[in-house]
């Protein structure tokens, strides 16, 4: 059940954070990693410089010794010796310096073990060049040969510290060069890393600011909801509550409160709290229904009291629904309708529909009674007077006579009036049975019914085809039999009656006074005479019982007639209407439901 | 009691209706017995003796004192000794629901009292002249009205 509006916080959102997120940890180890390697070149540049600074000390210690020497060769004097004894220990100094310097490089260290061997020859060339320069040991020729060999020893020396410095330099080159490749790709990729970063944030910074946007129109359509919620408690005399199952925590809207004759807030509402204000007779029906509730999940309306403190009783129409959300939660939701006041009018209501009841059974009964027990003395005085005029009418005298055909006409008159008012009366108490009828063999009846006054005037009467429809036929046929006799009774003295019935399928929205019927579709059924019509003044009046247009001596009739047909049509819930203009003969309409 | 005679028995206590059915009886050629009951209960008390003579015609009032016709039709018809006589509604009312009910609990025929004293000499002599065989067997709710 989807009863709670979704809020859909972008999941993209989330997606952008963690891309970023990536990226800068990506970033950040990547800078890690090139400053260890610029770490790690420098410290190699520094140990290049170092051998090299070795390799030049121990160089500049040889020539210093050479120096030295060749300075004590030519002047005997013993100063100049020092500088070439200090030189062997400088020497060994480089050349330990120089043994750790290069303890991770195997070339190096055969190299330098050749440097040794070289300078270790050269210190001995330079003692046997002391030797044989001494006055006492003065030998030109070896002199010669061990300073020229010396010399080239020097020169081996060179070489092979040049060489050294060399292995170190292109190996530093080296290093060097694949450092830079492996950063020249660095700057440019790394800006645009931290770009598409930077993007990536402003991006979930964008999405984050409209959802923050969305949340306060949501957060201000539900404060709007959330007031004129409470508003239309108020106004509509109704309230909720929920009960979330789940923490068994019942909220009650301020409203169902004041139906309790409380204040809002006035107390913490657990299960039980409802139950002390529902009336006793109601206490166990409410408390079974709300158990009913959580297992059929709906409640159907139910009706009780509750007492409030002040021992006011108020009537309650209650539901309810269990709803359970996306997470399966379940919260049970209430709704009271305070409907005293309806209760109350209701029950005057029924009371006075009893009383109308009463007295409407009393009026038919009367009607009944009346017309009923009237007959039996009228005819009586009908049966004793059709004696009197069989056996006794000789003899009377002539006045005598008149009276009692007076009588006789009074008494008919009487008769009819009675039987009509019977007629009436039952048109409204017998059984209302309705039956599918042809309403053309209702017509045909109703014209043989008819068919000594239509002989005799002649009359004429045309028929469109009638539907069928759902009537208590004996009715419609009276009806029929009723609206053609009136306009045979009333047609123009001399004239031929012409009398045309049409009949017509119409939608209530075309008549005005059908727009209050609940059904729509009606038959129209239009009986137009040719008669002496009536002042339309009279159109409504006409159909109210006992109401007569012409004098009973011109007209005899009991103003009963059209009562009747109206009576029929309402029993059918129909409509008939009546129009006419003097002198130029009526029409009575009827509408019939389909 | 006069043999050959056709005995009717007329329950009405109404004192006129029944003077005027004994003098339209007098002026009808067929030879007749004619006999009263003042009320409903009287009526049942006649037919109710061991050795009563039934009548050939019962023509009942429906509005008596005491005991109703419809009640007496009624038990007529439960008593299978006088469940066979012919029954004649004979009443003042002609309301569907009399006709119906009366029809329903098997009455033989409805008349409703005529106006007209002369009317009253047809309605014995239409009724008197029926082969209630032939009538009982083709009995309808339309034909249940006696129109003259």
């Amino acid at each position: 059940m989807n009863w709670i509006p979704k809020f859909n916080s972008s999941n993209s959102l989330r997606v952008i954070f963690v891309i970023a997120i990536f990226i800068l940890l990506f970033l950040s180890s990547v800078a890690y990693k090139h400053n260890r390697d610029l770490n790690e070149t420098s410290k190699l540049v520094m140990h290049t410089y170092e051998i090299n600074i070795q390799l030049e000390r121990l160089m500049s210690a040889i020539k210093d010794a050479e120096t030295g020497q060749r300075g004590y060769i030519i002047t005997r004097n013993e100063r100049f010796l020092s500088p070439y004894l200090f030189s062997r220990d400088k020497v060994n100094t480089s050349f330990i310096a120089l043994k750790k310097l290069t303890a991770d490089n195997p070339k190096q260290q055969k190299n330098l073990q050749r440097l040794y061997k070289l300078i270790i020859q050269r210190f001995v060339s330079f003692e046997n060049c002391l030797k044989y320069s001494e006055p006492k040991s003065y030998d030109k020729r070896r002199l010669d040969n061990h300073m020229f060999g010396g010399r080239i020893l020097m020169e081996n020396i060179r070489f092979q510290v040049d060489e050294m410095n060399d292995i170190e330099k292109k190996f530093l080159q080296s290093r060097l060069k694949k450092y830079d490749q492996e950063i020249s790709l660095g700057p440019v990729f790394s800006i645009s890393l931290f770009l598409a970063a930077l993007s990536f944030i402003l991006l979930a910074y964008r999405q984050i600011s409209k959802d923050i946007e969305r949340l306060k129109v949501f957060n201000r359509k539900l404060l709007i909801s959330s007031g004129l919620m409470a508003e239309s408690e108020k106004i509509g005399k109704f309230s909720t509550w929920q009960w979330d199952l789940e923490t068994n925590k019942i909220d009650y809207s301020d409203n169902q409160f004041r139906m309790l004759g409380c204040e809002p807030g006035d107390f913490v509402p657990v299960k039980e709290t409802f139950l002390e204000f529902v009336h006793p007779d109601d206490k166990e029906m409410i408390a079974k229904s709300m158990d009913d509730i959580i297992e059929n999940e709906t409640l159907p309306f139910v009706y009780y009291k509750i007492i409030r403190p002040d021992h006011k009783i108020r009537y309650i129409k209650s539901t309810g629904k269990l709803l359970v959300d996306r997470n399966g939660s379940k919260v049970l939701l209430g709704i009271n309708f305070d409907i005293t006041d309806e209760h109350l009018l209701n029950i005057q209501l029924k009371e006075r529909n009893s009383e109308l009841e009463k007295s409407n059974k009393e009026l038919a009964s009367f009607n009944h009674v009346a017309s009923h027990d009237l007959q039996e003395p009228l005819r009586k005085i009908q049966t004793f007077i059709s004696r009197v005029s069989d056996a006794d009418k000789a003899l009377m005298s002539d006045s005598g006579k008149d009276y009692v055909s007076k009588i006789e006409v009074s008494a008919k008159r009487m008769r009819v009036l009675i039987d009509d008012l019977l007629m009436f009366s039952r048109t409204n108490t017998t059984k209302k049975e309705f039956i599918k009828s042809d309403l053309n063999e209702l017509f045909e009846n109703a014209k043989v019914e008819l068919t000594v006054i239509i002989d005799e005037k002649k009359a004429i009467i045309t028929n469109t085809k009638l539907p069928k429809l759902h009537v208590i036929p004996y009715q419609i046929e009276q009806l029929f039999i009723n609206l053609i006799g009136n306009s045979l009774k009333y047609s123009k003295p001399n004239v031929t009656p012409e009398i045309a019935i049409e009949c017509s399928k119409i939608h209530s929205a075309e008549y005005p006074e059908l727009l209050d019927q609940a059904i729509k579709k009606f038959y129209k059924i239009t009986f137009t005479d040719n008669g002496m019509g009536f002042d339309p003044q009279f159109k409504e009046t006409i159909f109210v019982l006992f109401q007569r247009l012409h004098s009973k001596t011109d007209y005899p009739g009991t103003g009963i007639g059209l009562a009747i047909c109206k009576k029929i049509v309402d029993n059918h819930k129909g409509y008939i209407i009546a129009d006419s203009t003097l002198d130029q003969g009526s029409v009575f309409t009827l509408f019939l439901p389909e | 009691m006069q043999k050959n005679a056709l005995y009717i028995l007329l329950a009405d206590d109404d004192e006129d209706d029944r003077l005027f059915f004994k003098d339209a009886f007098e002026e009808v050629r067929v030879q007749t017995q004619v006999e009263f009951a003042f009320d409903g209960m009287q009526l049942m008390e006649h037919l109710q003796q061991p050795d009563v003579i039934l009548p050939d015609v019962l023509f009942l009032d429906l509005n008596m004192p005491k005991k109703s016709g419809k009640e007496c039709l009624a038990e007529i018809k439960q008593d299978q000794r006088l469940k066979n006589i012919i029954i004649a509604i004979y009443s003042t009312s002609s309301s569907e629901e009399d006709i119906e009910d009366t029809f329903v609990q098997g009455a033989n025929i409805y008349i409703k009292k005529p106006s007209d004293f002369n009317d009253l000499k047809k309605i014995i002599n239409e009724v008197l002249t029926i082969n209630w065989h032939y009538q009982t067997s083709g009995l309808n709710r339309d034909n249940f009205l006696l129109r003259l």
